[in-house]
């Protein structure tokens, strides 16, 4: 069975992180990742050829974390597969004990190194999700087709509070619970009034009781990250608030500031009602993320 | 209707190249709507091209007609008093023009004037947009009237994504966030609640199932 | 190669497309200018600027002249000013297509008339013909040109 779900089932706060495939064919680079996570986080996310550059397959590098002890998620896009290949792929994650995957609909082609690649978009992520749900409690595939055994897998998708219409976020959010999603993880969150007004509306909708929602973070290297992911990246609301705290720090000490915000940010998570854990993206800062849970409280994690 | 945008001079010249007797072929039908393949636009490019050979000094004859349509074999047949005086066709055709000029004389090359682009809507004089994949199955009256497939970047049918921000798409700020443009519409007409089911995965069968479609109609044929 | 050049210059024909109503471009004013300059000119009134579609600019190049020329009312002169913004985009579009095969662009260009005391046609031409002036004869007509010139 998955530890991560284990964790969250015993009522305990769960801590995620991320883990980047190498762009080569080089194990080693996972192994160090997980040294480095290794007794730190519950359970770590394996990104699939993020913001669509190519890179090592996520089940890969999933199989190598596995080996090193740690319980890996999944992270599957429906950029580059069509349904045969989702539903493929997830049988042979489950045969190769790969317990927790993560349906998502992935960067559009055009942000990655292949942008004359075909995105595939065969499926949506809801669908996606409900695709693996009926695999896994029916034991059918879509079309209704028996299998011979069931994947054993917990199911996740991701969410974006700060998204627009922000009246439909919730309605989204409800679509992937119907869908079967067992865990949600968000968006980096800087801004938690707006992240604690979604939460707020989940519970009225009593999503927070049928689905584990994990916040997601990531560290502010320096002031110019923070503005950069406020300008470029969609649907990221970084308050000019922090802007204003990474800038008045000190270059030599913005990092230390941005750990600092995340601690903070971590710390007001665990307060509010419904959230069950946070997801840490350290983007290219992976040797943090031990530091950064255990200020925050965090360790030791349970068995 | 199908819109079309010609190609660069530099690949048309190209093509052109090899050949000595050269007929420029507009159409007067959709291209000629979005102003890519019309008797105006095929009269510009074949000056160009005359030009063009006169500079080199190459001596080369082109001539321009346009058709009424180059997709309906009964005015294309329209060519064949004059098709022999030629040793290639330049199409300003859509693809399926091209095509059903090339299968009328199959011992002419044709070449392509333009890239043949989408299914549209002429917006706006000078704007024309996607809206439409033709893929076979219609289910606008569920989202709206606004096709998730042609004008969602993602074909989402259950969207938006997370980077839908301010009504803009994440792939392209220029262009409007299709999940946007049916949630307000759906809402303008009576409330969201009908986009709150799963919309189920698209049946792809009815756009590629049986390999290039074909439809047959025997009430038209002769 | 310059003092081929400077001969060449007398021999530039420049295609006019101009609005009806420009002042002084009626039928004798029209006479008066070809009288003046010859075969350097040839003059074309039309009902209005705005409806010139740019494939007859690109035929008086193909055929017989080194540039041509659209002259326009200003707005507020002319009803129609919408027309000659997009007849004005137009020429553009057709300046960078013979930019394409190697033609300089300035063979084309729409000139729109002042709006405070317009001009005549006269003068209009004679400003157009002195911008022109340093072009070289069209690549295009040369061979024709020759040809042409071989009778006389
Ligand atoms: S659903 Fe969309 S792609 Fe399909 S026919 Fe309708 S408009 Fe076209
Ligand atoms: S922003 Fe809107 S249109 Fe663009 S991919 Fe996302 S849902 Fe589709």
């Amino acid at each position: 069975m998955s530890r991560f779900k284990s964790v969250l089932d015993q009522g305990a706060f769960a801590v995620t992180a991320e883990c980047g495939p190498p762009k080569g064919a080089d194990p080693d680079v996972i192994m160090k990742k997980a040294e480095l996570l290794k007794g730190k986080v519950d359970a770590v996310n394996v990104t699939d050829n993020q913001t669509a550059v190519v890179r090592m397959s996520s089940l890969a590098a999933c199989v190598l974390l596995k080996r090193q002890g740690l319980d890996p998620i999944l992270q599957a896009v429906v950029r580059d597969r069509n349904r045969i290949a989702l539903q493929s792929d997830i049988l042979g994650a489950s045969a190769l004990g790969i317990r927790n995957i993560l349906c998502l609909s992935g960067d559009h082609q055009s942000f990655g190194n292949q942008p004359q690649a075909l995105g595939v978009f065969d499926l949506d992520s809801i669908q996606f999700v409900q695709v693996v749900q009926r695999m896994r409690d029916q034991g059918a595939i879509l079309g209704g087709e028996r299998l011979s055994r069931a994947p054993d897998v917990f199911i996740g998708a991701a969410a974006n509070p700060f998204g627009d219409p922000f009246n439909f976020r919730l309605v989204r959010l409800a679509k992937k619970v119907a869908a079967g999603a067992d865990f949600i993880q968000t968006q980096c969150i800087y801004n938690l009034e707006r992240f604690e007004r979604w939460m707020a509306m989940a519970r009225e909708r009593g999503l927070t009781e049928k689905v584990h929602i994990l916040g997601g973070v990531t560290p502010l290297k320096s002031a110019g990250m923070a503005k950069y992911m406020k300008k470029k990246v969609a649907g990221m609301d970084v308050p000019d608030g922090i802007i204003r705290r990474m800038d008045g720090a000190p270059a030599k000490t913005q990092a230390e500031e941005g750990l600092k915000i995340c601690v903070e940010t971590i710390q007001r998570l665990r307060e509010v009602r419904g959230v069950k854990g946070v997801h840490i993206m350290a983007i290219d800062w992976e040797d943090m993320v031990g530091e950064l849970v255990e200020r925050a409280g965090l360790l030791p994690r349970p068995n | 209707m199908i819109t079309a945008e010609q190609k660069p001079l530099d690949e048309i010249r190209e093509m052109i190249a090899p050949y000595k007797r050269i007929l420029v072929l507009g159409c007067g039908s959709c291209v000629a709507e979005c102003a890519a393949g019309g008797e105006k636009e095929t009269g510009m490019l074949a000056s160009i091209l005359r030009m063009a050979a006169k500079m080199e000094g190459r001596e080369v004859l082109i001539n321009e007609k346009t058709l009424e349509r180059q997709c309906v074999k009964d005015f294309v047949i329209l060519l064949d008093d004059i098709i022999q005086d030629y040793d290639a066709l330049l199409s300003l055709g859509c693809g399926a023009g091209v095509q059903a000029v090339g299968d009328c004389f199959p011992e002419i090359p044709i070449i392509p004037a333009l890239n043949t682009e989408f299914l549209g809507e002429t917006k706006d004089q000078g704007l024309w947009l996607e809206n439409c994949l033709g893929c076979g199955d219609c289910k606008l009256y569920h989202f709206g009237g606004i096709c998730p497939l042609a004008r969602c970047s993602k074909h989402l049918l259950n969207g938006p994504c997370g980077g839908s921000v301010g009504g803009k798409c994440e792939i392209n700020p220029e262009i409007p966030c299709a999940w946007q443009l049916i949630i307000d519409r759906v809402e303008q007409q009576g409330g969201f609640e009908r986009l709150e089911g799963i919309f189920p995965p698209k049946d792809w069968s009815k756009k590629q199932g049986l390999g290039p479609r074909r439809i047959i109609r025997e009430d038209q044929q002769r | 190669m310059g003092s081929a050049h400077m001969n060449d210059r007398e021999r530039l024909t420049v295609a006019f497309f101009y609005c009806r109503n420009i002042p002084e471009s009626g039928e004798t004013e029209r006479q008066a200018l070809e009288k003046e300059y010859g075969p350097s000119i040839r003059l074309f009134p039309i009902p209005c600027s705005g409806r010139l579609d740019p494939v007859h600019l690109l035929s008086a190049l193909e055929k017989f002249a080194d540039a041509a020329y659209l002259i326009a009312c200003p707005e507020g002169a002319c009803r129609y000013f919408e027309g000659n913004r997009r007849a004005g985009k137009r020429v553009e579009r057709t300046k960078e297509m013979i930019a394409m095969i190697g033609l300089e662009p300035e063979r084309l260009g729409m000139v729109i008339n002042t709006k405070k005391r317009p001009k005549g046609l006269g003068v209009i031409t004679a400003e157009i013909l002195e911008r022109v002036k340093s072009l070289a004869p069209s690549p295009v007509l040369k061979n024709s040109r020759v040809e042409e010139e071989k009778p006389l």
